[in-house]
């Protein structure tokens, strides 16, 4: 799995921390996802796209 | 309508209750141990020994981390860390089964446990270093 958080969070000046804040989740978990190693749930991949003010499709890519 | 519970507040809560929980068993380890050389048991000793050292180690690392965690404002848990929590707790279930069953086949000449209840701390204490294994390996792998 491959995402677009890294480059949108960055366009945005969001650190990790703050993601993880906006979403409610552990900071870590927002690593992992960076990373693509950890497949998020429907409203977590929903949550993560509207503060990156995205698309989930667009967000996530699984090749 | 029901209110919703704060989030902070539920954590602060689970904190408490892993704090009491975990003073309990490590007070149980320890008893344990203490009686065990009273009566001159060290195989005893060591063992509740041992449980309540890894309790104690466990609890400090989950209290240290959320305790951080908490102060920077992100919650105790998140559907990662549940679903590692998961993964590791029914990975321990099912190994814990092959532990008890070795431990049974083992006890008949090679291992002399001295009651039941030994044999039944040997098991728990298995199975909650294996817990801690599954957690730290589901922890770093792709879930």
């Amino acid at each position: 799995m491959k995402t677009r958080i890294k480059e949108l969070r960055a366009r945005y000046n969001l650190t990790q921390d703050d993601l993880a804040r906006k979403v409610g989740v552990r900071r870590e978990t927002i690593v992992f996802l960076e990373q693509g190693k950890y497949n998020p749930s429907l409203k977590l991949a929903h949550d993560v796209a509207k503060v990156l003010k995205t698309r989930i499709e667009e967000l996530f890519s699984f090749d | 309508m029901k209110a919703k519970t704060n989030p902070a507040r539920k954590d602060k809560v689970k904190m408490i209750f892993l704090l009491i929980l975990s003073f309990l068993v490590i007070a149980t380890g320890s008893l344990w141990a203490f009686t065990s050389i009273r009566k001159g048991d060290i195989g005893g000793a060591i063992s509740g020994g041992i449980i309540a050292l890894i309790i104690l180690i466990f609890a400090l690392f989950v209290f240290i981390r959320g305790s951080k965690d908490m102060k920077q404002g992100h919650p105790l848990e998140d559907e990662r860390s549940k679903r590692v929590m998961e993964k590791a707790m029914s990975m321990a279930f099912i190994v814990t089964l092959y532990l008890l069953l070795g431990i049974g086949w083992l006890s008949e000449d090679i291992i002399k446990f001295r009651d039941v209840s030994q044999a039944t701390g040997a098991a728990i204490g298995g199975m909650a270093i294996l817990f801690a294994i599954f957690w730290l390996y589901f922890n770093k792998k792709e879930i």
